[in-house]
């Protein structure tokens, strides 16, 4: 830059760009920073606590030994009611928000109210469900933990199916209409298979989501100190235990609360690498 | 007959499809004027004009792809063989069958070559495995690309260059036989050597099929085409002989146009 | 004149074509008439002037066609543009031809000043009015894109035919009368002859201009004039040989 066109205002113009450049970096560190700090703490106490044990046993009354098999299997079986449950309501929502409805009145009332839902704190869904589930049958139960895991995963497809379809270009319908396929045949055999990958990211980022939901399944599911995969009786999860041993006074079950928070969070962190690889065969 | 369109020497040809004062709206705005042509049996049409000239509307017209869109209505009469396609009876998969449409940009359907042509075929046929082969074979080659492919059929459709797709589209078009191809600026993305090839199948399909194909490039309209068509801001200016059109046009709007001398 | 091109460095080009055929056409003109001078004056310097001119036509038609051939690759020209530039090249090939014919008559009449003038060298000027006439209509008719002028010159073209005819029966007659005559006689045989060519010229340029305009050649046919070519003359004695025989062929 010649000297001749550094105007004041050219000046000025780069001052500030210098002391905003400063700020959103020294934010960008905080918040890593932050994060850092979390994972550090998370990794050094929850590897202290890890053992065999841990995926074995039973989670234990105070003072004995124990694990938390229970609660990781109660995690997985309403984890996965919550997506079979969430992903078929949800992806078949979003197809008609995509491709039926996209241009009436109902779609954008769907939207705005499903965006509400994508928002709304979890702990309400979780009285929402006690309400309509728990309070009438008299008992907490897995069944009403995984319905309020569906409602959780349900905003999320519905918002990933439709915007994954409507990437899908127009020209690519028009082909396949123009071939004479029905309007299902060609979103069955060519938007679904155009917006796979997306969709499938979207359905992971709502199982890590609602895998380290505690709030929904107090309500609902409760805990259980014992195994069970009875759907009409109460069940442990993860999220809850760790709630629970968390803030106990005992010292081994703060560990086993570290060691499930690790568990969860190496969890989420995979369905999060598997999410992105998943996006980036999309890119290519 | 419209005044737009002249007596033109090959009119012994049978008109294959009869496009009759036919209007188009989108919504409120009036995108196709009157507009009245043949288009004649085993011949290439090519509908030029500017830009939003309503050649695109019409080409969309001619199998109801717009049905797909809500507010976008034609009127008029549109005759294919002699039925009119315009009629609410009309079953749309049946008729878009009857007439196949190469769009713009390429749109190969994200699934394997051989999957991509096989796909149209198996919505009206369900066939041996040899004989889907051979169909398959056949629609290739007819777009000129089979000895590009045939050892990669199992390739995604994707993978192909611009103008491998582009023929891939008008493989897929053929594979399902049908009696019009209409192709909207098929070679508007393409490169000089892609276009060549995709005017040579054109050239090639001509004996079997009723092709329409709109362009912006009249140099390829002259090059490809029996009859030309020049449209503008939703009327019909001239129809007539290309050789007459791009030697003599009847019309000084024609004229300007096709020799740049425009607005 | 319609509107210009959008790209206007086209319209420059098609303008320096045209005029590259209007200096062309002008330049056979004056050869001509330069060349008709020198016949009708015995002045073979100017004789020799027209024929040494005749390359700066060959030039001007190089000049056309590399330019047309550049408007052809560059531009793909279509209709108008298109008739244009192939209006532009037949123009063009007519006159050199042209040019080619009067730098003949000139070297012709260097030759026909070597010997006594004839008598029937009179009709040479009025057949050279006619056919500078012809041309210069026909250039201008292809200037103002006039297809009516150019069809007038296409009609006329009988009238040159008519004097070329009458020329070829008078001058057979001379050479029969006279045997030292021929040789003269036999150079001004070919200067009509070469000045009905240019008309035949000139009427090609007449077509051509009308299809610039209209787009097709002119439908009618057009009048044979020159009947020169079945033209017999019977010799005044010896009438049954050459009767006999079905008269010579010119």
């Amino acid at each position: 830059m010649s000297a001749a066109r550094m105007s004041p205002l050219y000046a000025g113009r780069r001052r500030r760009n210098s002391i905003f450049m400063a700020l959103a970096g020294a934010s960008t560190l905080v918040g890593l920073g932050f994060l850092a700090a979390i994972l550090v703490t998370l990794v050094v106490q929850g590897f202290g606590a890890l053992n065999p044990r841990v995926l074995t046993a039973m989670t234990p009354p105070p003072g004995s030994d124990g694990g938390l098999l229970n609660a990781i299997a109660g995690s997985l079986v309403m984890t996965l009611l919550g997506v079979l449950v969430g992903t078929p309501v949800g992806m078949l929502a979003g197809t008609y928000m995509a491709e039926y409805g996209r241009y009436s009145q109902i779609t954008h009332v769907v939207r705005f109210v499903n965006d509400i839902l994508l928002s709304a704190p979890s702990i309400v869904v979780g009285l929402f469900v006690y309400e309509i589930m728990v309070a009438p049958m008299g008992h907490f139960s897995g069944l009403a933990g995984g319905v309020a895991l569906a409602i959780i995963v349900i905003p999320v497809v519905v918002r990933t199916t439709e915007d994954m379809l409507l990437l899908v270009p127009d020209p690519i319908r028009e082909a396949t209409t123009a071939l004479g396929a029905p309007r299902w045949h060609m979103i069955s055999h060519v938007a679904y298979r155009a917006a796979k990958a997306g969709i499938i990211t979207g359905v992971l980022l709502a199982v890590a989501r609602i895998s380290g939901e505690t709030a929904p399944l107090l309500f609902t599911a409760l805990n259980n100190q014992f195994w069970s995969t009875n759907l009409n009786a109460p069940m442990a999860s993860l999220p809850v235990i760790i709630f629970q041993f968390a803030i106990s006074p005992y010292a081994d079950w703060r560990d086993l609360a570290w060691a499930g928070a690790l568990l969860i969070t190496a969890a989420v962190l995979l369905l999060s690498i598997a999410a992105r690889a998943l996006n980036m065969k999309r890119g290519s | 007959m419209d005044a737009a369109v002249a007596q033109t020497k090959a009119t012994n040809a049978p008109i294959k499809v009869d496009i009759r004062g036919v209007n188009f709206y989108y919504g409120q705005s009036r995108a196709l004027k009157d507009v009245t042509m043949p288009l004649y049996k085993n011949h290439v049409t090519a509908f030029i004009g500017p830009s939003g000239c309503g050649k695109s509307t019409l080409l969309r017209a001619l199998n109801r792809i717009y049905d797909m869109y809500p507010n976008q209505r034609a009127e008029g009469e549109i005759l294919v063989d002699g039925e009119n396609i315009l009629d609410q009876k009309q079953d749309l998969n049946l008729l878009r069958s009857k007439l196949g449409m190469v769009f713009q940009k390429p749109t190969p359907f994200p699934m394997t070559i051989y999957e991509n042509i096989a796909f149209g075929i198996r919505l009206y046929e369900r066939l041996p495995r040899a004989e889907m082969d051979s169909r398959i074979e056949a629609a290739l080659t007819q777009a000129a690309l089979w000895t590009e492919v045939k050892d990669k059929l199992q390739a995604s459709g994707l993978s192909l260059s611009g103008g491998q797709q582009q023929r891939l589209c008008i493989a897929r078009t053929v594979a399902i036989k049908p009696e019009v191809i209409l192709l909207d600026e098929p070679c508007s993305a393409l490169d000089p050597i892609s276009t060549a090839k995709i005017e040579e199948t054109i050239e090639e399909l001509k004996t079997e099929y009723t092709i329409v194909i709109v362009t912006h490039n009249m140099q390829q309209a002259a090059r490809i085409s029996d009859y030309t068509a020049f449209m503008l801001l939703g009327e019909l200016i001239e129809f007539g002989d290309t050789a007459m059109m791009t030697t003599k046009p009847r019309v000084q709007k024609t004229e300007d146009y096709i020799t740049g001398r425009f607005g | 004149m319609t509107a210009q091109h959008i790209v206007k460095s086209y319209d420059e080009e098609l303008k320096r074509l045209t005029n590259a055929i209007a200096e062309m056409g002008g330049t056979a003109e004056s050869q001509l008439d330069q060349a008709i001078q020198a016949v009708a004056r015995r002045d073979s310097e100017l004789a020799g002037r027209v024929v040494r001119n005749d390359s700066a036509i060959d030039q001007l038609e190089e000049a056309v066609q590399s330019q047309t051939m550049r408007l052809l690759a560059l531009r793909q020209p279509v209709a108008r543009d298109l008739r244009d530039i192939m209006a532009a090249i037949k123009i063009a090939s007519d006159i050199e031809r042209i040019g080619d014919l009067a730098a003949n008559i000139a070297k012709r009449a260097i030759a026909l000043n070597q010997s006594a003038p004839v008598r029937p060298v009179a009709a040479v000027p009025r057949m050279g009015k006619l056919a500078q006439q012809a041309i210069k209509d026909v250039i201008d008719a292809y200037l103002e894109h006039d297809p009516k002028k150019a069809i007038a010159v296409w009609q006329r073209d009988d009238d040159l035919d008519d004097l070329t005819s009458s020329l070829f029966r008078e001058l057979l007659t001379y050479m029969m009368e006279d045997p030292r005559s021929i040789s003269p006689c036999a150079h001004l045989l070919f200067i009509a002859k070469n000045i009905e060519r240019i008309g035949d010229h000139a009427t090609n340029i007449a077509e051509t201009v009308h299809f610039l305009v209209m787009g097709q050649r002119p439908t009618m046919a057009r009048p044979k004039g020159d009947t020169s070519s079945y033209e017999v003359v019977e010799p005044p004695e010896e009438t049954g040989a050459a009767a006999g025989g079905g008269g010579a062929r010119a």
